[in-house]
């Protein structure tokens, strides 16, 4: 079993980002074993404040579970930078870093007395990661936003909801537009990080969640730079040019499965009548005539009819793993509480027990590493109370100021 | 036309990945969109195409000026037409080599001793079939890196499985926690999971080139979409496995409202035009005042049932309907400027039409650009939602023609004499 990477457990990381975007791309870099020291203002970070809580603990800053969530393995040190002993302590840890962590926009750092030409000039070998909601520059830079308008600005939205159209775009649950910021700014971070170890420099990495968001519509885009289409929206399945057939289905369990069957898919068609027939459930469909695409999809409400009937007559787990085992790409749509006993999850030891920050006795699940190296390992650890380290990070700063002065 | 195809050669790259060459057996989206960021960055990906079994997005109808379904595919396609492929594969080189003969797999094998970077995302068991083990592959090139995509992962009882973006979603939770309270989920109108695994693994690529920077080790990567999915469904999660609070209930999912904090109004309301609306999200106190402000104070914001900010999370549906009733008969974008000078959070729900044509902060920063290409003609891209002050992108090609690049890797790079490629092509070999 391989330990953590040396290339990361020997980053120093200083994190000031106080939103989910900023927030996750340093617990990813915490969970490879690199120092991310979080710095709050008293009273802890916003995030700290957002339930749901734990054990019914609400409003406790050491409790909340979104904070848990993007949080793992860093230490948090309590500061008040509105003080001018604070912001001084802020700025030593700042030069003591590789990696600072920044949300906030341009007028947000002013306000704050951060600057990063003159943090550049001042730490040269510094990267600087800033994750906000437009980028530092451009016309919608101060802009607000939050996980909902940064989808709906950055096009994903409008390919989320239900065929029926009076309803709205639904927003997909998580907080993905974060989630997307984060995942270029974790491979934005590496890659100046790479840089710096050629050049010895750091230099300012400016993600923009709209954009991100902007890049991320998979098929949207291309339909709109090459044939000028517009997708629409429809239920739990690709917008498209023109509506499809619905893809989810309910078994009996009343859990729903996805099950797009392509029409033309020759393949499909026979795997998915040989399933059906084995359950006495494909009526006309064995019939000769519909090898032919033509009828199939001229007959396509009537064989969606009996595809329902056919996934009402039994479970969601038996039909995910019979169609799989037939070789049809169908998948159950699974409730969070499934995951933690999937049996393949829990094969791949995908979970991880974390002891939790307001009770050292007692463990959680938490969602581990999502890549496995063959040479070095990645996983979450406990997320710090508020303050937890404060004392242990400013000690080791006077020390260091020591070395610095002997 | 002479000068297109000069600036088509290729040429030394520029950027933080100058240097690296990435044996990519990649195909699809996943593993196409993982490998694109390598090649933006400067690293040299050679593309390892089949001409009996074109990648799909070669194939996908996704034409200039032909509106096409995704289902809809041409009976045979011309494999350079295609936008997908376009978009998912600038900046890279691209070679055919037929792996199910010999000579076809010395060459693949050739290829991956120049390589420091090997990247798949077949189905589990299709590179061992070839015997490209890690374990052969590191007898090559010792410090290679290998990189394997695939939907569950290289181990456990469902590795095998079948999957594509819309199957992770659903597996990984994503899709039970989309959509409106007490009905059938909305669920995701894309491959999301493709563009998640896709950062994902060029995440997990740079990790192990970091890495092998400072240890001089190689690394073999697995990545499964599934677990990717399952570490981005965010505290919800921790809600089961801390609380043992199930996500099955009822009111369950929120739809556009938030449960934490208790934000009100926040939703997606209905703007002038048809499918046209608008995001609007108020956080406190001071957010609810500017917005009154902003509307024109009419009577309703008055009622004692949006005193508080408690009290407006309690009654949304009348709450949403005032707001729905003013926000109709306006266009989104207007309501999002008039909010959104007042700091108020708004945005329209844009298409790709808004954020190509009209999206001012777009088009400062950059995102799309265009390149030239010899059989579709100039095309916008998707470009990169992040800017490195010291470091650009190195854009300098659209998506390779098949087998555009054999001469220059097999010639240049592997040192196979002319006559012999004429031959290897002759024979179907390449």
């Amino acid at each position: 079993m391989p330990g953590l990477s040396p290339a990361f457990v020997a980053l120093r990381v200083i994190e000031l980002a106080d939103d989910p975007g900023g927030e996750f791309a340093g617990k990813l870099l915490a969970d490879l074993g690199a120092d991310v020291v979080k710095i709050e203002p008293p009273g802890g970070v916003p995030g700290r404040s957002i339930g749901p809580f734990a054990d019914g603990r609400d409003g406790e800053p050491d409790a909340g579970l979104h904070f848990w969530t993007y949080n793992t393995s860093k230490r948090s040190v309590v500061l008040d930078d509105t003080s001018l002993d604070g912001r001084r302590l802020r700025d030593e840890l700042i030069a003591t870093a590789d990696v600072l962590i920044m949300s906030w926009t341009p007028r947000q750092l002013a306000q704050h007395g951060l600057d990063f030409d003159s943090l550049q000039a001042e730490v040269p070998g510094l990267v600087i990661l800033s994750v906000t909601p437009f980028g530092l520059t451009g016309p919608w830079a101060e802009y607000g936003s939050s996980d909902l308008t940064a989808l709906a600005a950055g096009g994903l939205l409008n390919l989320c909801g239900y065929d029926d159209h009076s309803i709205p775009p639904i927003r997909p649950g998580g907080n993905q537009g974060y989630m997307v910021a984060a995942s270029f700014a974790h491979c934005g971070v590496l890659l100046a990080l790479i840089e710096r170890r050629r050049s010895g420099l750091g230099q300012l990495v400016d993600v923009s969640m709209h954009e991100a968001i902007a890049v991320s519509g998979e098929l949207a885009n291309p339909y709109w730079f090459y044939p000028k289409a517009l997708v629409q929206r429809q239920t739990a399945r690709h917008a498209q040019p023109v509506s499809t057939q619905p893809a989810c289905f309910k078994c009996g369990d009343d859990v729903w499965v996805y099950f797009a069957l392509m029409l033309s898919d020759t393949k499909a068609w026979a795997a998915t009548v040989a399933w059906m027939d084995e359950l006495d459930l494909a009526a006309d469909l064995v019939e000769e005539k519909y090898s032919d695409l033509a009828y199939r999809q001229q007959e396509f409400a009537h064989i969606q009819g009996l595809i329902e009937v056919f996934f009402l007559m039994q479970d969601a787990q038996t039909a995910y793993h019979e169609g799989q085992r037939r070789g049809l790409p169908i998948g159950p749509l699974l409730a969070l509480e499934d995951l933690p006993d999937d049996e393949h999850l829990v094969a791949r030891d995908y979970f991880v027990p974390i002891y939790l920050p307001t009770d050292e006795q007692r463990s959680a699940k938490f969602p581990g590493s999502p890549y496995r190296f063959s040479s070095f390992t990645s996983g979450p650890a406990r997320p710090p109370r508020l303050g937890e380290h404060t004392d242990a990070v400013i000690e080791d700063l006077v020390s260091r100021k020591a070395v610095q002065d002997a | 036309m002479e000068s297109q195809w000069e600036a088509r050669r290729p040429r030394p790259r520029r950027g933080p990945l100058a240097g690296v060459r990435v044996a990519d057996f990649c195909w699809m989206g996943v593993g196409s969109v993982a490998t694109r960021l390598l090649a933006d960055y400067g690293a040299e990906v050679i593309k390892i195409e089949n001409r009996k079994r074109l990648d799909t997005p070669r194939k996908l109808p996704i034409y200039r000026d032909e509106v096409r379904s995704y289902g809809d595919e041409d009976a045979n396609p011309d494999p350079n037409k295609g936008g997908l492929f376009n978009n998912y594969c600038r900046n890279k080189l691209g070679v055919t080599i037929d792996m199910s003969v010999p000579e076809g797999h010395a060459l693949a094998v050739e290829l991956i001793r120049h390589s420091s970077v090997v990247t798949e995302n077949f189905a589990p068991g299709v590179m061992e079939r070839w015997g490209l083990t890690y374990d052969f592959l590191s007898s090559l090139v010792p410090d290679i890196i290998y990189g394997r995509m695939s939907g569950y992962g290289h181990s456990g009882p469902h590795h095998h499985y079948r999957s594509y973006g819309p199957v992770i979603q659903a597996v990984c939770g994503l899709t039970f926690i989309s959509g409106l309270p007490d009905r059938e989920a909305s669920g995701w109108g894309l491959s999301y999971m493709d563009n998640q695994a896709a950062y994902y693994n060029s995440a997990a690529l740079l990790m192990a080139i970091l890495h092998r920077e400072v240890t001089g080790e190689g690394s073999e990567i697995d990545v499964s979409a599934v677990e990717a999915g399952v570490s981005l469904v965010g505290p919800d999660l921790l809600d089961v496995t801390v609380n043992g609070r199930p996500t099955r209930r009822p009111g369950f999912p929120r739809g556009n409202r938030l449960e934490y904090p208790d934000a009100a109004p926040h939703g997606v309301y209905p703007a002038l035009g048809t499918d046209r609306w608008v995001a609007i999200a108020v956080f406190d106190e001071l957010e609810w005042q500017r917005f009154v402000l902003a509307i024109g104070e009419p009577a309703w914001t008055a009622d004692l049932r949006f005193a508080t900010q408690a009290s407006r999370f309690a009654n949304q549906d009348a709450l949403d309907e005032y707001i729905s009733n003013w926000t109709r008969t306006q266009d989104a974008h207007e309501i999002m400027r008039i909010l959104q000078t007042v700091a108020v959070t708004a945005a329209a729900v844009q298409n790709p039409q808004d954020l190509t044509d009209h999206d001012p902060q777009i088009a400062e920063r950059g995102t799309f650009f265009e390149l030239d290409h010899p059989v579709i003609g100039p095309a916008l891209f998707e470009g990169l939602p992040m800017q490195l002050s010291r470091t650009e992108a190195d854009i300098w090609r659209s998506a390779p023609l098949l087998g555009e690049d054999n001469d220059y890797v097999f010639g240049d790079i592997l040192g196979i004499d002319e006559d012999r490629r004429r031959e290897l092509a002759a024979t179907g070999v390449i």
